[in-house]
């Protein structure tokens, strides 16, 4: 069966194109193969989400025209940011909700020529890979199980507030544990599944936002987990990026390898680490690495 | 015809009416109005005093229709529709005028109210002129009564029904009679033993003369109205024949099965046999066979032959038997169905199904219970050890937008209950106890709770956000509004004091029985405050629990009060039918059966006369709802005092 | 006829709070006014243990109309947005969009935020993007950059000049 190629606007947001090269990098390796197109634009701007204690309308603003400009391509718009996907779905909710909104942002979005009219859908990371590809497309292509035990971690942007519609359900997600399930790996249920990162008290208030990362990495790495598989550039950045610090600060020897789940495709599909980005994971990945 | 002689009657109602609207003027405009003979005002029409007025002025006046201008119809039309019988008229030509609630009420300017309180009384007047006098058929009435559901609600009404001389058929899907309140250990405020207040109960309505029993029987469908109904019930096949069953138990213990089916009256907390009795006290004392997991009804075999039938010394199982449809008639039915609990998992944060030792209520009910399946002993569930820390939370799922808004009005005080029962058998034992109000509303309530305080617990004024089953212990983090503090209790045991629904088949019930559920999907009272057993539809009642959420007591009262309600019909030899229904004008009428498929009692039958089809109504099924009559394209059906001539002529006189 | 809070000499706020609650519902359809102090949602607050933030009390300042009591303090700024408050609370009301809207608040005032926003304001005002496109280092201690890795060029405005003059006409416009 030849399946048609899906054509999806590339929105990669700021954190992920900024640093989490990991990320994106796993991202151009892996949908490829699965018959998905990233088509990168030009123009697109921060989504507006981390300003929204700020101002409420600016991350309105800048939502509605990052989204104004994949319609002006014609194109679903594919936010693998979980913390962009919220502002854009929010901002879609509400302009869709409401003319008068509406009129009033593309009044802003006039002075770029950019109209919104809510046409095109918003596609998440793990809409793309669990309802629009599909397990059973992913499982054809696994050429390497991996028998591994993994903690998952959703990151609280994926999964709430569902009045907004988030990509699965909020207290009992369950899509990346049957995307892992077809890769081989075993997700055992733990009790701080759903605590928060602490990733956006970066603003502001950093060594508490380590404290909570230690903190979940240290219940983690004592359950006595492979490794932790996480979808959000801001919580990766946090039990990745900022495991040593994080340990430190809960004076806790931390040693978990955390990975993106796109980078665990990788290795499932036996495409090369390298061009999966693991080199720029901080957290200790190489035991996954092995034999590769 | 004679010309119509119709006398006004205009009403102050103290100052109510007479405050805004100049009454005096509109008695004068009524006597200026073609047909009335005679106008007259009164302070209250409806005491003695008016009533003698009304009916001297029909005798002096020989009146043929009469016409009240007072409150809204609902309030008194039967008043004065006896007042005009006693005063020698049909009662039917008697018509209201609201004045009050629709015109004096709602308005204060006093030229305005008085000028549409005179419009009101003229169009009152015209269709007076038309009205015709009905002679009311009457129906027979059936003394018998149907009771579905046998738990104490049922019962208390079955009992109450029987003792008054009537037989009543008391209807329970289970095996055995009993319910929720067989499942409870003691009972609050007093303590008592509910199996020791229940059983005597279950065996007075299982023994009294006037009462049959149809347990594990299920209401196939119902016909009829109020006096008269026909209803079929499914006696579901027990594959065991009850006259020689004696209740011994051989068969469960010999059960290819046994211990391998979970256990509904345990609520899962212990396994069954594919033949059962649900509980040793239950009602008949008769097995049952569970055709869900039965091998020989499932599969068709048991091994070489089936252990129980060699193990039945009464040789009393027979695979043969049949689901039986009986039909029964009666005078009234009361629905006394119960409810559920909410299953936990509907709220996944609080962990009931990460851990066996997060529990519901009522399976720690059955935990403490000495006839439970640990013989009365608290213990975890996973390694049998008894708890040191037991910790409940209230309000699981109930008093919450996204699952059950309302109250469950049992939770507090199961919960303080439970507080009681558990220091007598674990005096060390930590108990917290997380909840947003105490309501303690009944009589001996609050003491109660005054006397629970002091039994060492520690009570946590917030609502836990999520439960943490770990390998250690269940951890709650809970923030206690009363000292302003977050505190993280570790404990071995969780109890979470579900919300209540209704029957997963109320809806099914309902509309088999043509009555409304409310909004949170219990049954619809006719009127929350002073008609609180009646449904809408005449001749249905209501009966504890599926009506909303009450306590025990208050489901006694309202089960007697229920039997009250159904025996005012149930007493009376004839009940006088419904005056205004529909009728057929057969010239007009083409049998086209429109009719027949809007009417919601299923009150018009289509037949031929002189090779004529047309449809013919049956008055004593008949509600008059009115919807054929709205349906009908030529007019051929008209509803009795509401006819449509009478209507236009009340219009043209409005839009005048 | 006046309510005072004698512990801050305050007043309630009746206009603000009114402001604040018509947009609540007309954003999220949330009334605050259904809050019964559960506090289900201090209880799960992941700021709470470490921040003393109390969800709970946010909405009952805001019902009580003491607003000026919470923009004038650094607690609005400990959220997380972590959403666990606005997901399980049994009457619907979402205490992290109020936060939102109380700092939105704070802003307009002019009073001291967090130093990291007026950065990221920045920036998104310079190049449309939170932060300047980073070197990141490898496990073993190399400096790689986008182009090292292999990426092509990111996506920002294409008229830096016009996005500016955007983002300062909203900064100033209210919602």
């Amino acid at each position: 069966m030849n399946k048609k190629t899906i054509e999806l606007a590339f929105y990669p947001g700021c954190i992920i194109q900024t640093e989490q090269y990991s990320y994106e990098l796993s991202l151009r390796s892996v949908l490829p193969v699965l018959d998905v197109k990233l088509i990168d634009i030009e123009g697109f701007s921060c989504c507006g989400e981390p300003l929204k204690s700020v101002n409420r309308m600016i991350t309105l603003v800048l939502s509605a025209r990052n989204l104004a400009i994949a319609e002006s391509k014609n194109l679903d718009i594919f936010t693998p940011c979980p913390i962009c996907n919220l502002a854009l779905t929010e901002c879609k909710k509400i302009l869709d909700n409401d003319e008068k909104m509406k009129d009033k942002i593309n009044k802003f979005l006039a002075e770029e020529k950019l109209t919104y009219n809510g046409t095109n859908k918003i596609i998440s990371i793990l809409e793309l890979l669990h309802d629009i590809i599909s397990l059973d497309s992913i499982k054809r292509h696994v050429k390497k199980p991996l028998e591994l035990k993994a903690a998952v971690h959703y990151g609280c942007h994926s999964i709430r507030p569902s009045e907004i519609g988030r990509f699965d359900d909020s207290e009992e997600p369950k899509k990346i544990e049957e995307i892992l399930k077809v890769l081989g790996v075993e997700t055992p249920w733990y009790p701080e599944k759903l605590d928060c990162c602490g990733g956006l008290l970066n603003m502001n208030l950093p060594e508490t936002a380590l404290t909570k990362t230690g903190e979940k990495l240290r219940s983690i790495e004592e359950q006595g987990f492979d490794l932790m598989i996480d979808i959000c550039p801001w919580c990766h950045r946090q039990f990745d990026g900022k495991q040593k610090k994080a340990g430190e600060t809960v004076a806790y020897n931390l040693n978990l390898p955390v990975v993106y789940l796109t980078q665990l495709f990788g290795l499932a599909f036996d495409i090369p680490w390298e061009k999966l980005g693991f080199n720029l994971n901080l957290s200790p990945v190489d035991t996954l690495l092995e034999g590769r | 015809m004679n010309k119509p002689r119709i006398g006004v009657f205009v009403c102050h109602c103290g100052t109510n009416i007479a405050a805004t609207v100049d009454v005096d003027k509109v008695k004068e405009y009524a006597k200026t109005l073609e047909n009335v003979v005679v106008s007259k005002d009164y302070k209250y029409m409806c005491s003695d005093a008016g009533a003698n007025l009304i009916k001297e002025s029909i005798k002096k006046y020989k009146l043929t229709g009469v016409v009240v201008a007072c409150c809204s119809p609902r309030m008194h039309e039967h008043t004065f529709q006896r007042v005009s019988s006693d005063g020698g008229l049909n009662p039917y030509t008697v018509e209201i005028a609201n004045i009050r609630e629709q015109c004096s009420w709602v308005h204060d300017d006093i030229k305005e109210s008085t000028d549409k309180a005179i419009k009101l009384v003229e169009a009152a007047v015209a269709k007076a002129r038309l009205l015709q006098p009905l002679i009311v058929s009457s129906i027979k009435v059936i003394p018998n009564a149907l009771v579905i559901g046998g738990g104490i609600a049922g019962i208390q009404t079955a009992l109450e029904i029987a003792e008054n001389g009537h037989k009543v058929y008391l209807v329970e899907k289970t095996p055995t009679l009993g319910g929720r309140m067989a499942q409870l250990d003691k009972t609050f405020p007093t303590l008592d033993c509910a199996s020791c207040i229940l059983t005597p109960k279950m065996m007075e309505a299982a023994n009294h003369p006037n009462i049959e029993l149809l347990t594990y029987s299920e209401i196939e469908d119902i016909e009829g109205s109020i006096g008269n109904f026909t209803v079929r019930i499914r006696k579901k096949a027990r594959y065991v024949d009850a006259d020689r069953c004696k209740g011994c138990g051989d068969c469960a213990e010999n059960c290819r099965l046994k211990d391998r089916i979970i256990d509904e009256f345990n609520l899962s907390l212990n396994k069954r046999s594919a033949i059962y009795l649900p509980f040793p006290q239950a009602i008949p004392l008769t097995y049952t066979i569970d055709p869900n997991h039965c091998l020989m009804i499932t599969t068709g075999r048991c091994g070489k032959s089936p252990l129980c039938v060699e193990a039945c010394d009464a040789d009393a199982i027979d695979f043969n038997q049949k689901d039986e449809i009986i039909t029964i008639n009666v005078g009234a039915i009361i629905i006394a169905t119960g409810f559920n609990l909410l299953d936990p998992s509907m709220i996944p944060e609080y962990g009931y199904t990460r851990s066996p030792n997060i529990i519901t209520t009522l399976e720690m009910e059955r935990l403490i219970n000495s006839a439970g399946p640990t013989r009365g002993e608290i213990q975890l569930l996973d390694t049998k050890e008894k708890p040191k820390s037991i910790t409940y939370i209230l309000c699981v799922g109930s008093r919450d937008e996204t699952v059950c808004s309302w109250c469950c009005r049992i939770g507090c005080m199961t919960a303080l209950k439970h507080l009681y029962l558990i220091r007598e058998k674990l005096p060390d034992v930590e108990i917290n106890l997380c909840y947003i109000d105490i309501r303690s509303y009944g009589k001996g309530y609050e003491e109660f709770y005054r006397t629970a305080r002091n039994l060492n617990v520690n009570l946590f004024r917030g609502r836990p956000s999520e439960v943490k089953p770990t390998k250690n212990g269940i951890i709650i983090s809970v923030f206690d509004t009363i000292t302003n503090k977050l505190f993280e209790i570790d404990t071995d045991m969780v109890v979470l004091v579900p919300a209540v629904t209704p029957r997963e088949d109320s809806l099914e019930l309902a509309r088999k029985l043509k009555v409304s559920l409310s909004s949170d999907g219990f049954y619809l009272e006719a009127h929350p405050k002073l008609k609180p057993m009646d449904t809408a539809t005449g001749g249905i009642f209501l009966a504890g629990f599926c009506q909303g959420a009450k306590d025990i007591q208050d489901t006694v009262a309202q089960a007697s009060g229920a039997a009250s309600r159904a025996l005012t019909i149930l007493s009376k030899k004839e009940l006088e039918a419904e005056a205004y229904i529909a009728e057929v004008d057969e010239e007009l009428c083409s049998g086209c059966s429109i009719c027949i498929s809007v009417c919601p009692y299923q009150a018009i039958d289509i037949i031929t006369e002189d090779d004529k089809k047309h449809a013919k109504v049956n008055e004593a099924l008949c509600m008059g709802c009115g919807a054929c009559t709205a349906a009908c394209p030529s007019g051929a059906i008209q509803q009795r005092g509401f006819k449509d001539k009478e209507i236009i002529s009340m219009i043209e006189v409005l839009s005048k | 006829m006046s309510i005072l809070d004698l512990t801050s000499m305050g007043e309630p706020q009746i206009d603000v709070k009114r402001e604040i609650i018509d947009r609540l519902e007309r954003l999220q359809d949330e009334i605050p006014e259904y809050c019964y102090q559960c506090a289900k949602c201090t209880s799960g607050c992941e700021a709470h243990r470490l921040l003393e933030l109390e969800p709970h009390r946010i909405v009952a300042l805001l019902k009580r109309g003491l607003i000026d009591e919470m923009v004038n303090s650094d607690i609005i700024w400990t959220c997380m947005s972590c959403f666990k408050c606005w997901e399980r609370c049994p009457q619907k009301i979402a205490p992290v969009e109020i936060l939102f809207l109380l700092k939105n608040y704070a802003v307009a005032l002019g009073k001291q935020i967090p130093g990291n926003y007026t950065a990221a304001l920045q920036s998104v005002l310079s190049n449309g993007l939170l932060q300047d496109i980073k070197t990141v280092s490898t496990r073993t201690g190399e400096a790689k950059n986008r182009k090292d890795i292999g990426l092509p060029d990111i996506t920002k405005p294409t008229d830096p000049a016009k996005f500016q003059a955007l983002i300062s006409k909203i900064a100033i416009e209210k919602i």
